[in-house]
């Protein structure tokens, strides 16, 4: 409806306006428009004679303020209202008024049309809601909706006559509702939004379902340089050229502007086509022409970005559009603000949460790095107190101080180390059923003497209790030791009592002092870990804050309670509840086995300590305490036990990475008279044990590369260093360490700080259990070693697991490295020798799957020398696994395979040499040979001869794998076998690594043996010995072949020499093969004889014997033969005259000869047999018959009796063959049969021309394997061909003519034939004249004519062009039926016109 | 050289122009043939050819013949036609072949 309508055409000016202003009254403006409408020419007619039912619905139309119109009449005349005009009619006013309804609303009729039709048929309302108009109304193409209701008008009697539509816009409403739908689904889901991206991206997907307000959309966020990135867009592709992905301050044409975006303020930018181009257009059919760019705001700060909001063209860029986009950029940007903050969260939390695993691996590693130097102190304080037990107080003074506080730094360690422990939730505890009466009054007594020295009164009463508690005890140690300590350091008068009772099926400890006590206001801080309590008084002023903190912790693991009450001045009492039975406990960290360990060494430091709080005269002698006595002397003691310690003297490898700690544990062995050897980490004692297996390792645990852990695994899954016992030292105090330690594998293991008589102890035990395992495995070793062979173990997967000192001797690799996974070390590399690596692949397989087996292997020894190995292998069941391992042994074969090698490859190619016949045969022969001798990839074989002036360049021979011509070759290829053929003979040159080249003996020069093994495969000595030899035989070889070569082709070419004529007379073809091998040179030949009169004499024959003296006969006799016929012409006089000639040559008798004198235009043939075969005869129609007659015996065997001839006629167009034995004859075979053959052969190809036919039988009849024998073949066809040479001459046509007309006559040629014939060349002979006078003078042509069974064919050949010259239009078409008489009475005719003259061929078919 | 060719004009028995022609007709003796043949035809009316005694005749004599063609009763030896039927001659001469008539 936004088309324009061609304002008032119809409308009459002079129309009646009194007779309307009545009708027309409501409205005054629309009411004078319509009252100009000349309705006398419309259906309806003048408003006078309207009914009243029409004039009364005008009326309410004009007076309606909704927008409406109406239709009346058939016609459906048009009316409307001033709201519809404004609303929706635009432009159309006032043409459209009383015009068809259909034509005014033209454009939509299709789909209103039928909505009116249904109201005046069924005179029933109906309507259409929201329907999308674009309306002009403001002067460009508005997106509106619009809902039209339809109701009928009825005339004066009540039939639907009229229509009246009421249109409401809903533009408003339909809009805002899609808008809302937009800011609804924004604000949908931002919860799956974690991140900026994905936030952006659930953005993007909301908009872009809103392509009507938002055609497209670009988010650009600002980076920290003041450019803008380009994070989302919809409804624009990707790289499109509004879519740049970075954006400047700079301003530029076609990119988005972002300095008013970045202050805050939305630009209205313009999308004028000149400058951006295209652009989408949405959900519209044209593109936007303006777009929004409006800031993502952020409170406080600077915006986050932009928004660019394309807006659509048919909205007006109103108030609602505008909050509408701001309100899209808010969610935006509060999303983009929220995923920020979210992330900047969650960064937060992983920083702490690294920092609390930092903390965590700072205190793990504090206990190493304390530990070990506090080993190191109160190890060797520890001896040196017993030295030094003697020496002056003051000494003993410091070392008792030294030692002190060694204890009480350790303490603290381990308890801090505790705390870390727990709060990484790594402190795996171990509860165990124990009698906890027993346990605590054990753990009292260690104070009691030093509670007793204080002056203090101690009471334990702990009776049995009926249950059992489950307790991990080294932790119920330290709650005890704690506790009875801090009682100790605040009480100075009356006494400690530690008492166990039951309470409510709990088991109750109380500790209960009269000690200062504690405020009041301490109370809640009490348990407070690193607080420490503020005391009147106390024995010390040293602590920590931890030890009540960690007793907390401690008591909670189990479950239980500690309560503390207090009274400042009379004291302090703890109690702890601790539930009976281990429901409460963890399952899997309950076990039922209690230790059997007593107090444990931790006690020591509490005691130790608790004594320097008391005075010091009480400690004068730390000799006297009781405690202390016992651990001073336990070296003493485990000396003792060890019977002196130096009776069992062991190697012994110590692992440590601290040098201090290796050389004190390397001092306390060596001192009991172990032999040492320490090494600073895990890999280095690998090493070193599989060099030489000590009989204990003992190892710290935390090492550099690989730690005491991987050590003992290492160790246990190799089997040959299995069962070495292994002692691990750790810092790392509790059980879950040691766990670990005696599931790694580990033989004992023993915390840092231990003391060294403990070490002593256990070194000792560990080295007499394994003596006694180890006896058997050792006797096993050393009788494996004793084997000659190598002897290897492999596990299930082929890895070498245990090798023997001959398989280390064969291979160079040593029991190191074992165990040694697929491939070995000692396989071949596939990228040097493929082929070897292949092989051992699949021996591999075998050894793998198979139960035994043998293989020869080509291996890599360590140095790189190749070895030949001979491999058996079986598969056996490891009794003590079960699994299936793989024994097997090796040999070293490597002589005895190159001396197969060879062996096999001289026998090979003395074979292929003696099989060759000539010197380039038996060249290509060696190279095959030295090929497959080395499985090489190339090998080229060159001969340089010498020549006058040295050696030669370039080679006269060149035979290679791959077929190569010399100038084929690589430059670089031919270069390096230049530089060969200049070496002295049979030294191999092996400049490259793979290649190798050598020069042998060639006749007449030198010839180069070049080889390429292919990748970088070594050449071995034994190959440059096997490839010296091979190339001396090769050159012996040739020099051979050579010889008998020679010798053959002397005897060929004298043979070729003295065999027949130069120049054969036309319509012949011979064949001539010496014998094939072994070396034979017959003596057949053949020959042909111009005698006068034009006639021929044809003699085939055949001497008896081989060689140069049959073939010396055989010239003797053709000689003899040849001047016998012509003095005769007389084929049986010439033969008889022949008999007395070999009479009189030795070895020249039995020759048998066939002797013939032919007429060659008549065809005419007389002749005679000397017992030669006879020749065969095949007609043109294909009729075979043989020239039985004039027969006779062999030469020179009857002189008297005398010879017969006979004679016959040639038919036109029939084929003669002569031939000698060697032709037919088989070893048992007939001769008949031999002669059928020959005589089908001539048959079946008798339409080629004879030379043809000729390779045709010799090709027919070649037996397997060559012809045996001499082959002397002789073929005539009657007539032979015709050539004519003449002048291109007119008057030279005539007898050219004549000269056809009678070789044709001889042709035997039906009379229409000749004719034709005649006609057709002639017209070729006068075009050939004509161009050969025109172009040429003097130029020649030849006229060749040939006849065969079937056909005649005729060549003209010329040498001028047939081209003829515009201007001799007669001339052209008289050529131009030449040429159609030639084509028509030939069967075909080509005519071929080059540079140099044409060429006219044409032949006709002669039925047969 | 010139071909050797025995060309003779007369009458026929039904007195029109008979040109008799001899041995072989090529580009040596062509003009002579024609020569005879436009003078045979200038005499009026149809012109008997008789042919019987030519053994050989190129297209260069079919040309000739061809000049005239509507107004030549052409007597020939069979071996002849095929070459003058290719050339079309006999869609408008005359042609009789001994023992088989016009």
């Amino acid at each position: 409806m936004s088309s324009g309508a061609e304002g008032g055409a119809h409308v009459n000016e002079a129309a009646g306006v009194a007779s309307a202003t009545s009708v027309f009254a409501a409205d005054e403006e629309i009411g004078q428009d319509l009252a100009a409408v000349d309705w006398a020419a419309t259906p309806i007619g003048e408003p006078s004679e309207w009914p009243q039912s029409l004039r009364t619905a005008v009326s309410i139309l004009l007076s309606s303020r909704f927008s409406m119109w109406m239709a009346w009449g058939d016609g459906l005349t048009f009316f409307c209202n001033a709201a519809y005009r404004r609303d929706t009619l635009g432009q159309k006013y006032p043409w459209a008024l009383g015009r068809p309804a259909s034509e005014v609303w033209e454009e939509i009729w299709e789909d209103i049309g039928p909505r009116i039709d249904r109201v005046l048929a069924t005179g029933t309302a109906t309507w259409d809601q929201g329907l999308l108009l674009f309306l002009e109304r403001s002067g460009y193409p508005e997106e509106t909706y619009h809902t039209f209701s339809y109701s009928p008008l009825r005339d004066d009697l009540g039939a639907v006559v009229g229509m009246l539509c009421v249109v409401t816009e809903e533009t408003d409403r339909v809009v805002g509702e899609r808008r809302m739908a937009t800011l609804r689904d924004l604000g949908s889901n931002p919860s799956v939004a974690r991140t900026e991206q994905e936030m952006l991206e659930f953005t993007a997907s909301q908009l872009d379902h809103n392509r009507w307000d938002l055609p497209f959309t670009l988010t650009y966020l600002f980076d920290d340089d003041s450019g803008a990135r380009l994070a989302a867009t919809t409804g624009i592709a990707a790289g499109h050229p509004a879519a740049q992905l970075h954006l400047t301050a700079a301003q530029s044409p076609g990119a988005w502007p972002t300095t008013a975006p970045s202050e805050g303020e939305s630009v209205l930018v313009d999308l004028d086509a000149a400058t951006w181009g295209a652009l989408p257009t949405g959900a519209w059919q044209q593109q936007p022409t303006q777009a929004l760019l409006v800031p993502l705001q952020q409170q406080g700060a600077a915006p986050v970005g932009f928004m660019v909001a394309a807006l659509s063209r048919y909205r007006p860029l109103d108030e609602g559009y505008r909050g509408f986009i701001d309100l899209v950029a808010g969610h935006v940007a509060t999303g983009i603000l929220s995923a920020r903050s979210y992330q900047a969260q969650q960064r937060r939390a992983e920083e702490l949460a690294a920092l609390d695993r930092a903390k965590t691996t700072f205190f793990s590693n504090i206990s190493h790095e304390f530990r070990t130097p506090l080993t190191l102190i109160t190890g060797p304080v520890q001896e040196l107190r017993t030295r030094l037990a003697d020496a002056e107080p003051s000494v003993r003074e410091e070392l008792e101080v030294i030692h002190r506080n060694g204890l009480r730094l350790g303490r603290l360690v381990n308890s801090l180390l505790d705390f870390s422990r727990i709060e990484a939730g790594r402190m795996t505890a171990r509860y165990e059923p124990v009698d906890l009466a027993a346990v605590t009054t054990e753990l009292a007594s260690v104070f009691r003497s030093a509670i007793q020295r204080a002056g203090l009164a101690f009471e334990v009463d702990c009776p049995t209790l009926p249950e059992l508690v489950y307790l991990d005890r080294s932790m119920w140690e330290k709650v005890m030791l704690n506790l009875l300590s801090n009682a100790l350091k605040f009480t100075f008068d009356g006494s400690i009592t530690v008492r166990l009772g039951v309470e409510d099926n709990h088991a109750v400890l109380t500790v209960t002092d009269t000690g200062v006590g504690i405020a009041e206001t301490e109370m809640p801080r009490l348990f407070e870990r690193f607080h420490r309590v503020e005391r009147s008084r106390s024995r010390s002023r040293e602590g920590s804050g931890i030890g009540l903190a960690l007793v907390k912790e401690l008591v909670g693991l189990h479950g239980g309670t500690i309560t503390a009450t207090s009274t400042e001045k009379q004291g302090t009492s703890f109690t702890i509840r601790l539930r009976f039975g281990h429901a409460h406990l963890p399952a899997q960290a309950v076990v039922e086995d209690p230790t059997t360990t007593a107090t444990s060494a931790s006690a020591e430091p509490f005691v130790q300590e608790a004594l320097r709080w008391l005075p010091a005269d009480a400690t004068a002698d730390p000799a006297q305490t009781g405690a202390n006595e016992d651990d001073l002397s336990s070296l003493e003691r485990a000396r003792a036990a060890t019977g002196g310690g130096r009776d069992l003297p062991a190697y012994v490898l110590i692992a440590d990475d601290n040098a201090d700690m290796r050389e004190y544990l390397t001092r306390l062995l060596r001192g009991v008279g172990h032999q040492v050897q320490a090494v600073a980490d895990g890999q280095a004692a690998l090493e070193a044990i599989r060099v030489h297996v000590p009989e204990l390792v003992v190892s710290d645990v935390m090492m550099p590369r690989l730690d005491g852990l991987g050590l003992v695994a290492a160790l246990r899954a190799d089997g040959r260093t299995a069962t070495v016992p292994v002692l691990l030292l750790s810092a790392r105090a509790g059980q879950e360490s040691s766990i670990q330690g005696f599931d790694a594998g580990a033989d004992d293991y023993l915390v840092k700080p231990f003391s060294a008589a403990e070490l002593l102890a256990r070194v000792r035990a560990i080295i007499e259990l394994a003596r006694l395992r180890a006896r058997h495995s050792r006797w096993r070793t050393a009788l494996i070693d004793s084997l000659q062979e190598g002897f290897f173990v492999c596990d299930a997967d082929g890895s070498v697991v245990e090798i023997n000192t001959t398989f280390t001797e064969i291979l160079g690799y040593g029991p190191e490295e074992l165990p040694y996974r697929t491939p070995s070390p000692w396989w071949p590399d596939p990228e040097i020798d493929p082929h070897a690596y292949e092989r051992v692949g699949q021996a591999f397989t075998r050894l793998v799957e198979d139960d035994s087996g043998e293989a020869d292997l080509p291996l890599v020894h360590h140095d790189g020398h190749q070895v030949w190995a001979r491999f058996t292998f079986s598969r056996v069941e490891d009794p003590a696994t079960g699994n299936h391992v793989i024994v097997g042994t090796l040999r070293d074969v490597t002589a005895e395979h190159y001396t197969l090698q060879r062996d096999t490859a001289l026998a090979a190619l003395a074979e292929r040499l003696a099989a060759a016949d000539t010197v380039s045969s038996a060249v290509q022969a060696a190279v095959t040979e030295l090929r497959r001798t080395w499985s090489a990839q190339r090998v080229v074989l060159a001969a340089f001869p010498e020549t006058a002036t040295g050696r030669a360049s370039e080679p006269d021979l060149v035979a290679g794998s791959d077929h190569v011509q010399w100038h084929q070759l690589a430059p670089d290829l031919r270069e390096r076998l230049l530089a060969v053929s200049q070496a002295p003979l049979l030294v191999p040159q092996t400049d490259q690594p793979g290649r190798v080249g050598v020069t042998a003996a060639y006749p007449g020069g030198v010839l180069v043996v070049w080889i390429e093994l292919g990748g970088r495969r070594p050449v071995g000595a034994e190959d440059r010995a096997l490839l010296s030899l091979l190339a001396d035989r090769l050159g012996q070889g040739l020099h051979r072949v050579r010889e008998i070569d020679q010798q053959r082709e002397a005897a060929v070419a004298l043979q070729h020499a003295i065999l027949g004529p130069a120049h054969l007379p036309a319509g012949f073809a011979v064949r001539y093969q010496p014998a094939m091998r072994p070396l034979q040179v017959g003596g057949d030949w053949y020959d042909t004889v111009p005698l006068p009169h034009d006639r021929l004499g044809i003699v085939v024959g055949d001497c008896v014997g081989h060689g140069l003296d049959a073939a010396t006969v055989m010239g003797q006799l053709r000689s003899a033969c040849r001047a016998l016929l012509l003095e005769h012409s007389h084929p049986a006089r010439a033969l008889a005259g022949l008999d007395r000639f070999a009479a009189l040559l030795p070895g020249a008798e039995c020759t048998t000869v066939f002797c013939a004198v032919l007429d060659p235009a008549s065809g005419e043939l007389v002749y005679s047999s000397a017992g030669h075969l006879p020749p065969i005869l095949v007609l043109a129609e294909g009729t075979t018959t043989s020239l039985d007659g004039g027969r006779g015996i062999p030469l020179g065997l009857r002189l008297d009796r005398p010879r017969v001839q006979d004679s016959m006629t040639i038919p036109a167009r029939a084929t003669l063959l002569l031939y000698t034995d060697g032709l037919v004859e088989r070893r048992r075979r007939a001769l008949d049969e031999g002669i059928a053959r020959a005589s089908c052969a001539v048959h079946d190809g008798r339409t080629h021309p004879v030379e043809e036919l000729a390779s045709h039988v010799m090709t027919t009849l070649t037996p397997t394997g060559g012809y045996e024998d001499d082959v002397a073949l002789l073929l005539y066809r009657q007539p032979g061909p015709l050539d004519v040479t003449f002048n291109a001459a007119p008057s030279e046509l005539a007898p050219v003519r004549h000269a056809l007309r009678n070789w044709l006559t001889r042709c035997d040629l039906d009379a229409q034939y000749v004719n034709d014939m005649l006609l057709a060349v002639g017209e070729a002979c006068v075009n050939a004249v004509e161009h050969g006078h025109r172009g040429h003078p003097g130029g020649v042509v030849q006229l060749h004519a040939i006849a065969l069974p079937d056909q005649v064919c005729v060549r003209v050949v010329d040498s001028g062009s047939w081209k003829a010259p515009d201007a001799e239009a007669t001339a052209r078409a008289h050529r131009g039926r030449g040429i159609a008489l030639m084509r028509g009475l030939m069967h075909q005719v080509t005519i071929a016109p080059t540079e140099s003259g044409t060429t006219v061929e044409m032949y006709v078919r002669i039925p047969t | 050289m010139t071909t050797p060719l025995t060309l003779h004009t007369d009458r026929h028995a039904d007195s029109r122009p008979l040109l008799t022609a001899h041995g072989e007709i090529d580009m040596t003796n062509v003009e002579s043939f024609r020569a005879a043949l436009t003078a045979a035809v200038a005499e009026g009316g149809p012109v008997v050819v008789d042919l019987t005694g030519v053994v050989y005749l190129d297209s260069g004599a079919i040309n000739a013949l061809f000049a005239h063609a509507e107004d030549l009763h052409l007597i020939c030896s069979p071996l002849l036609l095929p070459a003058l039927r290719i050339c079309g001659l006999t869609e408008l001469a005359t042609i009789e072949t001994p023992g088989t008539g016009a």
